[in-house]
């Protein structure tokens, strides 16, 4: 654990200072103390924990903490082991309305027992209206802000710089009372404890039933969200005909009033005689991510530093302080001039999406702030995680599908409605990724495709891993079977006569300029025995003893699937230590997915010696470059050298194959000519060295014109001594290219795929700037085109299923899969081997219903929610016959293309659900279109 | 009445009383042992296991200890995750799970760790024919739930040391 003077030390060193309306606070990130949280440490001083090898990885950087027990996750956590905290904690829970039916009047808490009474209850009465009303930061994806903000300034002609989150649900925290709740789950008491006995009784007094305590009757309706069943704002519609599309428009304005046309032109030519039709009709249940530690956290609201501390696990780190900062440094706040915010980021245990943007650090910041200035723990059971916790939308889409008799696609023309349910949360910007993905794998010349997340009383939807994409694809692909089996076409044929490649447009009418190589691909998938001896598995898998009452079959889907978002910003720091070890620290969060360690490698053959710690969640590292991402309706890139389009954004797991890594290489580049060769310089007495010079070998840098080889310990303390730059702060901002500029340093003027780079001294934590120039920008109609990057993949699906029981089982899977170069094998095929298996469970097992049926009642729990276990998955890694796999074949990159890899974190169980409908119905001849494809499902299916 | 058991070697004295409060609180809330997690809290992820000795029983069991009652355990030996690595240096599972990249969050890893260990000793205890080792790991560990990595890789660790072990070889667990 640090002594108090480096903990203090740590704190001022990452601090920074955010503006909200009302006014500046402080934003301080910390590690856990000892070590643990988003912080991975070596093992042994000096040495790295991912190993000797520069550039490869011998385990997780943060694995030993894991699997030892050690205390890295928020839930593990309470005041009494935070540094500075007194020990004495409350407990909070909230109550949930079970009813949008009748009003909330209140809540009677005479039923319950004197020792289960809680110290303080708290009621929307309770709190300033004002604070509901916080205009908050808003950049998730760029072209759909731009959308939103161009529509609600021309429907109520708000400020667009300022612009407030529309439909009034980001603060609903509670319930009023007298007002109808606006969707079940809806909080609409806190309930404050300060004895962990008094919480206890008081959880087992309302388990699986909180609505003892709550009256319901007669009063307003809901406030401030809009009707049922109607969207949130806004709805994409993707309409492309001819040279009209989303992306060849410059505003939505054009875009909007061009619409009408462009649907009438291709109705017209839909209705030429000779298309060929295929109907499009699924759906989906919404589904819990299911992430291992149920949300947790601590507060503690220093009374009178007047600075809120906050432990928490998110993938959102930099907007969750936001808000909260935003909300608490408000007119309306309970605290009186906040001061600061320092957030205190664990390791989430696990997140898939569900702990971006999640409602639960504004609840636990709530309950911080009535709680006398003592520290507060909300934790999450189970019950509660499913009855509140953020689900992937359950889904209708219907449509058509047409085609020419010589197999090439016409159009596709679909409607996707995505139950949002009761906030607004992310699910818009769910429904347009939605909308791209629906157009496949494929060239369209025509589509119109509509996508909306409509408000209900559902749990809300949110960002879950495939954001949009596993709903779409399915739509598609099962669609795509169905119309080769209509026609006697081979489904690999068909498929093929329409694939979308680089030169190409989406449905967005985007360019696609990265090559897709999916014909390649498709002659692996063909030529591999799981489909190519197709019939030979079945004939054999149906004759063999024990499987009378089985059937065989076998599916192949496609996806291609996008990684970042329409403007990605990032941020990294590469640091250099006396001792010659190395820091990586990053924005990104990482959830699981191998971020810290994979970035912890990526310097490796460039610094000489992979990262000895790396820091994750770093959200106050933006600040530090004192770049500007002030909002503006046109780019200032050329205005203002330290103004970039997009400062950060939340973490996603596809974010780390190219944009994380991509700002981390560019960075420890940025340290190794503005420093470190130039303190090689100085000692081998040249004038200057490029990095082509020089080569790393066994941790030595060694001239390659002859000369003394010099260890990175040594040379480090050559930049030490020297007073060179000991570390560096590199900024990058990708949309459909990077940003690349030249900036001054000790090496000489260095272009850089980086938009704002600051260096380390020794002396001083706060990095100096160096202003950009020479730059090269991205074209500002190029965010229209929604995405750039892609992450393609097949999957052929081997599956089983018992017609007098309706069991289906997965028998093997394979998928071919473009990841790019390959940073960490193990972490790839892991990533393909976790959607693989959530990708069996989402079409096969996990069944939620909405409303009271479902785990907005409170009492779900695993033991009625089925994920998929070890018996459910292929564990092999190549396919034989008779004997369940799943193999993974990735394409090796071309030579020349560098160390770019793709995020693939979502790519390989986009296309296994339909895979699993497609080979069902080659088994059985009936399509299941509606997922989970249950026992019950497929009987009834048989029945036809 | 006093509840008596061991954890990690200590030992401790409860009040009759807290009969009823669970094994993973008393862990969690009484001796800060986070190590062991929480995830449904019925019982049915096996995240929570622990491993048990009895005095009449000294077969480590493998005990859930979200589910368990304090009162059940009076006379017992629990050992945690805390107590596996030595010296800060991971056992022979804790290193196998490192090698193979077998958890991702990492946060159901203690409770495969822990049954592991426990199916390991009784394999080494009693060992079981070849054809059979992987149904056997399977029933030890098959209802173990992870959500990120596929199962793949804790089984494809698990596999090399059950084999090891099925075939006599020495490994210090």
């Amino acid at each position: 654990m640090p002594v108090r003077s480096d903990f203090e030390h740590q704190r001022l060193s990452r601090r920074s200072f955010l503006k909200t309306a009302a006014g500046t606070v402080a934003v301080t990130i910390l590690g856990l103390p000892g070590g643990g949280g988003q912080r991975a440490m070596a093992a042994g001083a000096g040495s790295s924990p991912l190993g000797p090898v520069p550039g490869v990885a011998a385990q997780r950087v943060e694995g030993l903490a894991k699997v030892t027990g050690q205390k890295i996750f928020a839930r593990d956590h309470n005041a009494r082991d935070m540094e500075g905290w007194p020990d004495k904690q409350w407990h909070a829970m909230y109550l949930r309305a079970r009813t949008t039916q009748e009003a909330f009047l209140g809540i009677d808490l005479t039923v319950m027992p004197p020792e289960a009474q809680p110290t303080k209850q708290i009621l929307a009465d309770d709190l300033d209206p004002r604070l509901f009303d916080v205009p908050l930061a808003f950049n998730r994806d760029l072209h759909v802000d731009a959308r939103l903000i161009e529509r609600e300034a021309a429907e109520t002609g708000a400020d667009k710089s300022s612009f407030n989150q529309p439909d009034g649900l980001q603060f609903d925290l509670l319930v009023m009372p007298g007002y109808t709740a606006n969707y079940l789950g809806q909080a609409v008491a806190l309930l404050l404890f300060d004895s962990l006995s008094a919480y206890r009784a008081a959880h087992r007094f309302l388990a699986f039933d909180d609505g003892r305590v709550q009256r319901y009757g007669a009063g307003k309706g809901p406030e401030g969200t809009p009707a049922p069943n109607t969207p949130f704002n806004y709805p994409t519609h993707y309409v492309k005909s001819g040279d009209f599309s989303y992306a060849a428009a410059k505003t939505s304005e054009v875009y909007d009033a061009g619409l009408a046309d462009a649907e009438a032109e291709i109705a017209a030519a839909l209705a030429e005689p000779g298309l060929l039709q295929q109907p499009i009709s699924i759906d989906m249940r919404a589904m819990d991510p299911m992430f291992m530690e149920p949300e947790a956290g601590l507060v503690w609201v220093d009374m009178q530093a007047k600075e809120m501390n906050v432990v928490l696990g998110t993938q959102s780190p930099d907007g969750d302080v936001q808000n909260i900062a935003s909300m608490f440094k408000s007119d309306g706040s309970p605290i009186r001039d906040l001061q600061g915010v320092t957030l205190t980021s664990c390791y989430p245990g696990g997140g898939f999406g569900g702990r971006d943007s999640s409602p639960f650090s504004l609840m636990l910041a709530l309950a911080g702030a009535f709680a006398d200035g003592n520290p507060v723990r909300l934790a999450y059971d189970r019950f509660e995680q499913f009855r509140v916790g953020l689900k992937r939308h359950a889904t209708k889409a219907e449509g058509t599908l047409y085609a020419n008799p010589d197999m090439t696609l016409e159009a596709i023309d679909l409607s996707m409605v995505f139950d949002g349910g009761g906030r607004r949360n992310l699910s818009p910007y769910v429904a347009s990724l939605g909308a791209l993905c629906a157009g496949g794998s494929y060239s369209f010349p025509m589509a119109n495709i509509r996508a909306e997340a409509e408000h209900t009383e559902n749990i809300s939807g949110g960002s879950q891993r495939g954001f949009g994409g596993p709903q779409a694809y399915f739509a598609i692909e099962t669609a795509m079977d169905d119309l080769a089996v209509a026609q006697g076409w081979d489904p690999v044929a068909f498929r093929r006569a329409n694939l979308i490649e680089e030169g190409g447009q989406t449905v967005v009418g985007g360019p696609i300029e990265q090559s897709l190589r999916l014909s390649d691909m498709m002659d692996i998938a063909e030529g591999h025995p799981l489909w190519a001896d197709r019939a030979g598995i079945k004939a054999a898998y149906e004759n063999a003893a024990g499987h009378e009452n089985r059937r065989y079959g076998t599916g192949i889907a496609m996806s291609l699937q996008a990684y970042g978002t329409s403007g990605d910003g990032m941020v990294a720091a590469v640091k250099l230590a006396r001792d010659g070890t190395l820091t990586v620290q990053s924005d990104a969060v990482d959830m699981g997915n191998g971020s810290a360690t994979t970035l912890g490698v990526t310097i490796g053959p460039i610094l000489g010696a992979n990262a000895t710690t790396v820091d994750m969640g770093g959200y106050t590292l933006f600040p530090q470059t004192q770049m500007s991402d002030v909002r503006s309706d046109v780019d200032l890139w050329t205005v203002d050298p330290m103004w970039t389009k997009k400062g950060t954004g939340s973490s996603s797991a596809c974010l780390t194959g190219l944009h994380q890594v991509h700002t981390v290489q560019q960075t420890a580049m940025a340290l190794l000519r503005g420093s470190l060769l130039v303190a090689a310089a100085e000692v081998w007495g040249l004038d200057g060295l490029e990095p082509e010079d020089a080569v790393w070998v066994d941790g030595m840098l060694v001239p390659l014109g002859g000369g003394e080889p010099l260890p990175l310990r040594l040379l480090a303390e050559m930049v030490y001594d020297l007073g060179l730059p000991t570390g560096a702060l590199g900024h990058a901002y990708f949309q459909n290219t990077w940003v690349e500029a030249e900036f001054d340093t000790r090496g000489g003027a260095l272009r850089l795929q980086l938009d704002g780079l600051a260096y380390y001294t020794e002396d001083g934590d706060t990095p100096t700037p160096i202003a950009r120039q020479n730059g090269s920008y991205p074209a500002p109609g190029t965010a229209r085109y929604s995405r750039y990057v892609w992450a393609p993949c097949i999957n052929v699906v081997g599956a089983s299923v018992d017609t007098t029981t309706g069991d289906v089982r997965v028998e093997n899977v394979l998928s071919v899969l473009n990841a790019g170069y390959i940073h960490v094998p193990q972490m790839v095929s892991g990533q393909s081997q976790g959607g693989v298996a959530m990708a069996i469970s989402y079409a096969l097992l996990e069944d939620m219903p909405p409303g009271m049926a479902g785990p907005a009642d409170g009492t779900w729990n695993l033991n009625r929610y089925h994920v998929a276990r070890a018996t459910d998955v292929p564990l092999g890694g190549v396919y034989a016959p008779g004997a369940r796999a799943q193999e993974l074949i990735t394409l090796d990159p071309p030579p020349g293309t560098g160390r770019v890899g793709r995020g693939i974190a979502e790519a390989v169980m986009c296309s296994v659900p339909p895979a699993i409908s497609n080979a069902l119905r080659d088994a059985t001849g009936v399509r299941f279109g509606s997922l989970p494809i249950t026992p019950e499902k497929v009987l009834e299916g048989l029945k036809t | 009445m006093t509840i008596r058991l061991t954890v990690n070697g200590t030992a401790h004295e409860i009040p009759d009383s807290r009969g009823t409060d669970t094994l993973l609180d008393f862990l969690h809330d009484d001796l800060n042992l986070t190590g062991t997690k929480f995830c449904c809290g019925i019982g049915v992820c096996r995240a929570c296991t622990v491993q048990v000795s009895e005095p009449l029983n000294p077969v480590p069991t493998p005990t859930i200890s979200c589910s368990t009652a304090l009162a059940t355990l009076n006379g017992t030996e629990v050992s945690t995750i805390e107590s596996v690595a030595r010296d800060g240096q991971p056992d022979p599972v804790q290193q196998a799970f490192l090698d193979a990249f077998a958890f991702q969050c990492g946060y159901c890893a203690p409770g495969f760790v822990m049954a592991a260990r426990m199916f390991l000793m009784g394999l080494r205890a009693q060992p079981v024919p070849e054809d059979q080792l992987e149904s056997a790991m399977m029933d030890a560990m098959g209802t173990h739930i992870c959500r990120c990595t596929g199962y793949v890789r804790y089984f494809d660790a698990l596999r090399s040391l059950a084999t090891s072990i099925n075939a006599g070889e020495a490994i210090e667990l």
